[in-house]
């Protein structure tokens, strides 16, 4: 176990490396000069060199990748171009606003999709199942952006419960209580598709594990039905369902940005949008870094979820 | 979002699904929405209380000299204050342009020759920290946008208000309330630039909270001499300015001000019906109407906002004035003013912005003609038309909304003729091309900008400004155009410059150089409870009027 843990924390760390080079090149392919942008039509040829050697812009690409890789050894982001603020300032308060988004969606995915596919595959072909089942595939092609529109027009404005966007009251920003009524909607809005693809598949799954041999000895030594589902054959159903939600997470995480704009929700997404439209580009290496390190990390508790549950992937791996 | 149709009220084809879905999700919202207003007097102006302004984007930093863009002024403009002032306190139908008034100068002088001015500063001002403001301030503050040998010289600040120093030899603290500064030549616009905000501005920064906070963080620490003061931003979330309690003049009547980015126009839309904010900046046009019939209340004006099409002189096909005058024809300005914009725009005539001395709004250079324009491409030989592209953003400050309105211009085109192509691209990105200049191949580019100052053409057709060594995109050089500007520019008193403004304007038409478009309308969408809201003929406000009942 444990050396299964180094090798998968070694192959983390390239995956991440591959992900700096990769934003890096990929930036430097996109036109538009972040200075010329800073400094507005008026400005001189004269003062958008100063600037762009201020900032070390003028440097060779490989000097100004090291130099970048450099500080984040040393836990420097450098500083965000348009907002001559240090990157770390900005991208982790925004970072944890889209995590508190996403682990509300989760939540709301968690709790609706897993019972609504056990159950569905308890009552196969039933007409609870058929509604879940079309339910779940309407939710899983429903456009984002529109249901979110939808859910603002009726909750917000039609029935006035809750309100139409930000994370706090901005006249009197108030705790946890007004955080948590800001965040009902996007969460719900963001928890649609993956509570759908989750609900699917917990269904497809429990349905083969209520099949198995060991089930129907169970129900034949008098076990009772409720037992059964929830106990034995959803434990054995649960390593692919840990999966998909470990990858759901990531969805999340990267699908969260059409929610943020729509609700104005000041998460990583919204910040990455503008800043990838200014070309601000330490923000958007550390933006996407760190997108891609929440990812990658939850999917190593997955995985380390599912060897804990399933001896065969442990024996298969270590 | 937009719901666009095109001139026959067709929606497009691409999307026509998703669009009807909006459509209906739009209207479930149009239907619901919390009342407005009650329509009552509105009595007498009472202090207190919050104003909640929606905004179209975050801002940039909240640092006057560095902070690029109206919306961002928007912001630093109530925490900060230049030496002369606009007078905002009227609508454009009052005052089409706004009066220079003193600012944290009381008064000025300039010389017989144009080259000294004498500023004679406001007594007993202090900054949002106590700091005493005076002459020593100033130059502080001058130095910083303008001097490289000095300590705090900032070189994106000076990039940002090069505009307004590009001529300035000298400044001095006479005296601890007189600021003296000398040009290399007369500057007939100089007053004027130093009130403007659009990139850069000379707002007065206190020596003390720079020599503390450094160049890099005076802008989480803003300390002006405004009305309002700082209190908090969380970026993304809100910025929240307060009463100044110790301002030297009329004191605001709102207890705060708070301003929250909604990037998105119809959160912003949602976010005025349900009350959380109080009024809202560019609402989509489509949502203009329903919002007046819930009874919100839109206040439009007439600022210096021109949207215009830059021809490349440099191509074969448009270097004929010929082709550049049927294209002026060609396009119906008031058919995209009404049918496309819903009436937020004003058809544009003048290649002079409104809310400018030498602007007249009676010049109608190129009504719309579309025979006229056929025959103009028959005599350059382009009976069949010809195909070209036209550059345009997706989105943007001032902007309005870009792609419709290319494509608007795309099918009046094709109605004469000429088959255009059009290249999209957002707007940072799009920034950088168009400073660059339109490339080869391309026939036209878009941009929407203007001052309240007549110099401003000179920034778009002056040959010394082509780009990318200036915003003269089009590479237009006509040198009888530039000696009438040099003279406009460097003219000692404003009629005489104003004549000559015009003169220029006049050459620019002829030669078909650019085609204006659209004028904005700058329209604020405010709930019943704002009271004395002025929009006045500046892409900015002042607040301090503005009261709640």
């Amino acid at each position: 176990m444990v050396g299964y843990l180094a090798r998968r924390a070694g192959s983390m760390i390239l995956v991440l490396l591959g992900v700096s080079v990769l934003v890096f090149l990929i930036m430097q392919l996109v036109p538009g000069d972040p200075v010329r942008t800073m400094l507005g039509p008026t400005a001189t040829a004269e003062s958008i060199a100063a600037v762009r050697a201020d900032l070390g812009l003028d440097q060779p690409l490989v000097q100004q990748y090291v130099s970048y890789l450099g500080g984040l050894v040393q836990g420097d982001l450098n500083t965000s171009l348009t907002m001559a603020q240090p990157v770390a300032e900005i991208v982790f308060p925004k970072l944890g606003n889209t995590i508190i988004l996403a682990a509300g969606a989760l939540v709301i995915c968690l709790v609706i999709g897993v019972p609504l596919g056990v159950l569905a595959a308890t009552r196969q072909y039933s007409l609870f199942d058929r509604g879940a089942m079309f339910l779940s595939l309407a939710g899983a092609s429903v456009p984002v952006y529109w249901a979110a529109l939808v859910v603002i027009s009726v909750f917000a404005l039609e029935l006035g419960w809750l309100p139409t966007s930000g994370m706090y009251d901005v006249r009197e920003p108030g705790g946890l209580g007004d955080l948590l009524r800001h965040l009902v909607l996007p969460a719900a809005t963001a928890a649609v598709v993956p509570t759908a693809v989750i609900a699917r598949l917990t269904r497809s799954v429990m349905v083969e594990a209520l099949q198995q041999d060991h089930i129907r000895m169970l129900r034949a030594n008098g076990v009772p039905e409720r037992q059964i589902v929830w106990k034995h054959a959803l434990r054995n159903a649960l390593p692919p369902i840990v999966n998909i939600v470990g990858l759901q997470v990531g969805y999340l995480l990267g699908g969260v940005i059409f929610i943020e704009v729509v609700f104005s929700w000041p998460g990583l997404g919204g910040q990455l949008y503008t800043s990838i439209t200014s070309n601000d580009m330490p923000i958007i290496q550390a933006g996407v870094l760190f997108i891609a390190l929440v990812f990658v990390v939850v999917n190593l508790i997955a995985d380390i979820v599912v060897a804990l549950l399933d001896p065969r992937t442990r024996e298969a791996v270590g | 979002m937009l719901t666009t149709f095109d001139r026959r009220g067709r929606r497009p084809r691409a999307g026509r699904l998703s669009a009807g879905l909006l459509a209906l999700a739009l209207l479930v919202s149009a239907c619901g929405g919390a009342d407005a207003a009650d329509d009552g007097p509105a009595g007498d102006p009472q202090s207190g209380g919050t104003l909640a302004i929606g905004i179209e984007s975050d801002t940039d930093v909240l640092d006057p000299h560095r902070a690029g863009g109206w919306v961002t002024y928007r912001v630093n403009r109530q925490m900060y204050e230049a030496l002369v002032d606009e007078d905002l306190s009227k609508t454009s139908e009052e005052a089409p342009i706004p009066e220079i008034v003193p600012g944290l100068a009381e008064s000025w002088e300039v010389s017989e020759d144009g080259l000294t001015y004498t500023f004679h500063l406001r007594e007993g001002v202090t900054f949002h920290d106590g700091t005493d403001f005076d002459a020593d301030a100033v130059v502080f503050n001058v130095r910083r946008m303008s001097d490289p040998t000095f300590e705090f010289y900032d070189d994106r600040s000076a990039g940002q208000t090069v505009f307004v120093w590009q001529h300035l030899q000298s400044v001095t603290a006479v005296d601890p309330l007189t600021v003296e500064m000398t040009m290399k030549q007369p500057f007939s616009a100089f007053l004027r630039l130093l009130t403007q905000g659009g990139g850069g501005s000379t707002g007065i920064i206190s020596p003390t909270a720079l020599a503390e906070y450094g160049n890099d963080e005076i802008a989480d620490h803003p300390t002006g001499t405004g009305p309002f003061r700082f209190v908090d931003r969380v970026r993304g979330q809100r910025i929240t300015l307060e009463r100044n309690e110790d301002y030297w003049g009329e004191k605001p009547y709102l207890d705060s001000v708070v301003f929250r980015p909604l990037p998105d126009p119809s959160t912003r839309v949602s976010a005025l019906r349900a009350g959380e904010v109080d009024m809202i900046a560019v609402p989509s046009p489509d949502s203009v109407s329903s919002l007046e019939e819930a009874g919100f209340d839109v206040a439009t004006s007439a600022p210096p906002h021109l949207w215009y099409l830059a021809f490349n002189m440099t191509d074969p096909i448009f270097s004929d004035i010929r082709v550049r005058q049927a294209v002026n024809y060609a396009i119906n300005r008031e058919g995209m003013s009404e049918d496309l914009l819903r009436g937020t725009t004003n058809p544009a005539y003048s290649v002079l912005p409104p809310a400018n001395s030498a602007y007249e709004a009676s010049e109608e250079y190129f009504e719309y003609d579309p025979e006229r324009a056929k025959e103009l491409l028959a005599e350059a030989g382009y009976a069949d038309g010809f195909e070209t592209t036209l550059m345009t953003s997706v989105d943007g400050s001032g902007q309005i909304v870009p792609v419709p309105m290319a494509e608007y211009i795309q099918q009046d085109l094709a109605d004469v003729g000429i088959r255009v192509k059009l290249d999209t691209t957002e707007w940072i990105t799009y920034l950088t091309e168009w400073a660059e200049g339109i490339p080869a191949g391309t026939g036209m580019a878009q941009m929407s900008w203007g001052m309240t100052t007549p110099y401003w053409l000179r920034n778009v057709t002056s040959s010394t400004l082509q780009a990318p060594n200036g915003s003269n995109v089009g590479h237009y050089s006509n040198p009888a155009l530039d000696e009438v500007m040099q003279q406009a520019a460097t003219a000692l008193d404003e009629a005489t410059a104003d004549e000559l403004w015009r003169t220029a304007a006049e050459i620019v038409h002829e030669d078909a150089a650019l085609a204006p478009i659209v004028n904005d309308k700058a329209p604020y969408v405010l709930s019943g409870d704002v009271q004395g809201f002025v929009n006045p003929s500046e892409e900015w406000y002042d607040l301090t009027s503005v009261w709640l009942r």
